[in-house]
């Protein structure tokens, strides 16, 4: 056929596969990976109860231990996939090695739709929520849920994950900036 | 259990589809019209099935009925009824089945009105239209289902983003994507054509109407978004270059480069690769523009809700331009025509250089849009295109634009000569030279504003000078009174008159645009009682005061607002409070008239009593706005026109010729 020894029509073929590619590229990538401007910086106060046990804690509790600030919500898929994960963590870091602790923070949630899905996905660590104006989840910047960060001992952000936070994150990303002190 | 049956409602329409991809097939095949004619009904059996299906998400809504999981996402008890019924579309399942909905009405029309007509290429049409039914009831019924139920029902839903919760998005999200999905109908037509191998003007000529519908959708759309925006988020624009915004403008641009180009096939038989290059690009573009929107692929201040049926976008995109390509280059012998430009100082000349223009902006947003992911591609850096660089780009082709408006009224098809050329062209030029006076005189110093003005003016001068001759021509043959003339001539020749009201919208839109060169911003702390001057405004500040309206609580910082001595409107500026919402929202105060808008937003209360608000003068906003009416009417006239056939006597101009 004479069309495919026409130049025009491979160069139409290949730019709409090239589009494709980049878009595709696209999917990879998240446009709101943009570093936080939190990180290296302090992180922002907070005062909460744990949902179930009414237990309270605020930031300044916290000082001399590295923690996990997870922020998350019944109503969010990817929380339950890093469900296992974050709990996992806290058992073998929190309770075992006593390196870290895992604090989890639901936000724009119900109380009690957030402890039936802390008691379906086995979440037992620092469970709090969030109050209705949604004080911290603004002083934390989220663009959603969910959304993890690092806080080292001295109560510095260290990282952020966007999206599920699993045992690879938390082993690549996170263990080595705490442990390098 | 009702939600069940509109399971079964999607099911069966998914099922009725495939039926419609297959038998036109057949049909033609076995030589057997019945097929195709079944084909035809199936799809008006289709279209009541999406209603019936759409007809029980909206029940839903209306029920309060949060075991569905998309009206627990998107809805509330306290919303608004009016509300409840626009939430369809305010999230990503319920405005694939809002946009399923309107591709089957679109495509039981075409089934019913083209019963007789067009039986050579009418089969697959169907076919292509139910492709396209297959991809999205596929998704539908799986992925991106708005009916998927869910246990234990929560006692109250999530309710909608405030932001949506404007009256322009009962009407913004359904033009864009009555324009989106009008694109299909001539990108339907232009692939069963090239199927077939009938490239002659009978895809274009059927297809006009739905053309010019689906422009205007898209057109308005626009508009409205544009309103919302300035009023509704409160940063003073009503434009930002967003991923979303160009999502729909791309479209858009090709679309109406797409309108222009085909009245040169329809009237000189030129341009018809070109042509379907335009349609398949501009359906490529609509659909681009709802893979942009919801697959979050690029970073956008529109985050609606963002799903999982991005990479089947990707796909059906993807494939849809290389078929469509493929069939194309398959044909192109037959598209070749052998008529071209007779001189560059011709009508068709004009028109080249007018889609050159329009795709090149098209080019230039696509390439800003996608550049972020070029650079994370090349380099790994994250990095995002601001609005300088569109402006710049866009901003002289858009000005030549303007100027081609007028000069493509001036000349004539074929060819003009200079000597004619210069005596049409000296009032306008005169006009244009009075705009930039006006200009000077009004205090704009700022070069942009300027030649747009210039360009408002010669092009306004060329249209109403057009419809004046016209009218008496009219008035003079027939003795009939000046109004009596005008409404006569204008329903002769309803698709030039219509044309020129349009492009008289367009100039008006022009001419708000250049108010974006000198506008001013200015932030004041308000005390009470103590007024405050800006510009020849005075401001008094009265006090907060708490007004619930709807399901929000608004705080609102209560300023009247004088010119000289007269007290002009009482602004009330407010942050609102939605129940199921954590960050307060502003409502912007806007006093109008028609050389500026006064825009005010409250940046703060503070503690002392005084409120902190951010003031904007935009000017000739209003001007933008009159674009509404003028495409409106002027789509309405040209929509009702109907293409005549090649072999009759086309124009003034080629009867005289011929003569």
């Amino acid at each position: 056929m004479a069309m495919l020894t026409s130049w025009k029509f491979w160069a139409v073929m290949l730019g709409i596969v090239a589009l494709t590619g980049l878009f595709a590229f696209g999917f990879t990538k998240d446009p709101k990976l943009v570093p936080s401007p939190l990180v290296n910086r302090p992180a922002p106060a907070f005062s909460i109860t744990e949902m179930n046990t009414g237990q309270a804690l605020s930031s300044s509790d916290l000082k001399g231990k590295p923690y996990i600030l997870n922020f998350w919500a019944s109503w969010c898929v990817p929380c339950r996939q890093e469900a296992a994960h974050l709990e996992a963590a806290y058992q073998k870091y929190e309770r075992q090695q006593g390196v870290l602790r895992v604090i989890g923070i639901a936000i724009q949630d119900a109380p009690e739709a957030a402890r039936d899905f802390a008691k379906r996905y086995g979440k037992t660590y620092f469970l709090a929520v969030d109050n209705k104006a949604g004080d911290i989840a603004l002083n934390y910047g989220l663009y959603g849920v969910p959304e993890t960060f690092l806080v080292d001992a001295e109560g510095i952000i260290r990282f952020k994950n966007v999206g599920a936070t699993t045992t690879e994150v938390i082993e690549r990303d996170m263990l080595p900036l705490i442990r390098k002190k | 259990m009702i939600i069940n049956l509109g399971y079964v409602f999607l099911a069966s329409a998914l099922a009725v589809s495939l039926y419609g991809v297959i038998v036109p097939h057949l049909g033609v095949r076995r030589n057997n019209w019945n097929l195709v004619r079944s084909a035809q009904f199936a799809s008006i059996v289709n279209f009541f099935l999406v209603l019936g299906a759409s007809t029980v998400l909206l029940r839903s809504f209306l029920a309060n009925d949060f075991s569905v999981r998309f009206v627990w996402e998107n809805s509330s008890t306290d919303l608004p009824i009016f509300y409840k019924i626009t939430a369809f579309w305010g999230g990503m399942d319920g405005s694939l089945l809002f946009w399923e909905l309107v591709l089957a009405g679109f495509t039981a029309i075409v089934a019913y009105t083209y019963q007789r007509v067009n039986r050579e290429i009418i089969p697959y049409v169907l076919v292509t239209l139910n492709i396209i039914h297959v991809f999205l009831l596929s998704l539908l019924v799986s992925w991106s289902n708005p009916l998927d139920v869910q246990s234990p029902v929560p006692l109250e839903g999530r309710g909608l983003n405030p932001l949506l919760q404007h009256p322009g998005m009962a009407i913004h999200p359904p033009l864009l994507y009555l324009g989106y999905i009008g694109f299909a109908i001539p990108f339907a037509f232009a692939m069963a054509s090239l199927v077939r191998g009938r490239l002659d003007n009978a895809w274009v000529i059927s297809t006009r109407r739905w053309t010019l519908g689906a422009w205007y959708a898209l057109a308005m759309g626009l508009m409205f978004g544009g309103q919302w925006a300035y009023e509704e988020l409160g940063w003073g624009g009503y434009w930002g270059w967003d991923p979303v915004e160009n999502a729909a403008f791309m479209p858009w641009l090709t679309g109406t480069a797409f309108l222009h180009s085909v009245i040169l096939q329809e009237k000189r038989n030129m341009m018809k690769v070109w042509n379907m290059v335009l349609i398949i690009v501009t359906f490529g573009l609509s659909i681009l523009g709802t893979f942009i929107v919801r697959s979050g692929v690029l970073n956008s201040v529109h985050a609606f809700a963002q799903s999982e049926i991005g990479p089947a976008f990707l796909i059906f995109l993807s494939c849809a331009m290389l078929v469509g390509f493929y069939l194309m280059f398959l044909r192109i012998r037959l598209l070749e025509s052998r008529h071209t430009a007779d001189s560059l100082l011709s009508k068709e000349s004009v028109f080249l250089l007018n889609n050159l223009m329009l795709v090149g902006i098209a080019f230039t947003v696509l390439l800003g849009t996608a550049f972020p992911l070029v650079a994370e591609a090349v380099r790994g850096t994250k990095l995002s295109i601001q609005a300088p660089f569109f402006n710049t780009i866009s901003a002289p082709l858009g000005v030549t634009l303007l100027f081609l408006i007028g000069i493509s009224s001036l000349v004539a098809w074929r060819q003009s000569s200079w000597g004619f050329l210069v005596r049409t062209f000296r009032i306008p030029v005169l006009a244009g030279l009075a705009g930039l006076a006006l200009g000077l005189a009004g205090g704009v110093r700022h070069l942009g504003a300027l030649v747009i003005f210039i360009g408002a003016a010669f092009t306004t001068t060329v249209i109403v000078i057009d419809m004046a001759k016209a009218v008496r021509v009219r008035s003079s043959q027939s003795g009939e009174g000046w109004l009596e003339s005008a409404l006569a001539t204008l329903m002769r020749n309803r698709q030039r008159w219509g044309g020129a009201l349009i492009h008289l919208g367009v100039v008006c839109v022009f001419v708000g645009l250049a108010g974006n060169y000198f506008k001013s911003e200015f932030n004041r702390t308000l005390e009470p009682g103590k007024p405050i001057h800006i510009e020849d405004y005075t401001l008094l500040f009265k006090g907060m005061a708490d007004e619930q309206q709807g399901n929000a609580r608004l705080r609102q910082a209560v300023v009247e607002l004088y010119r000289g001595e007269n007290l002009v409107d009482t602004l009330k500026p407010a942050r609102s409070f939605y129940p199921t919402q954590p960050e307060p929202l502003n409502e912007v105060a806007i006093y109008r008239t028609l050389m500026e808008d006064f825009y005010m937003v409250v940046a703060g209360e503070n503690p002392d009593g005084t409120a902190t608000v951010r003031i904007l003068i935009n000017p000739l906003v209003m001007v933008i706005w009159m674009g509404f009416p003028l495409f409106t009417v002027g789509t309405f006239l040209a929509i009702f026109y109907r293409p005549r056939r090649l072999n009759q006597p086309l124009f003034e101009t080629e009867l005289e010729v011929a003569r």
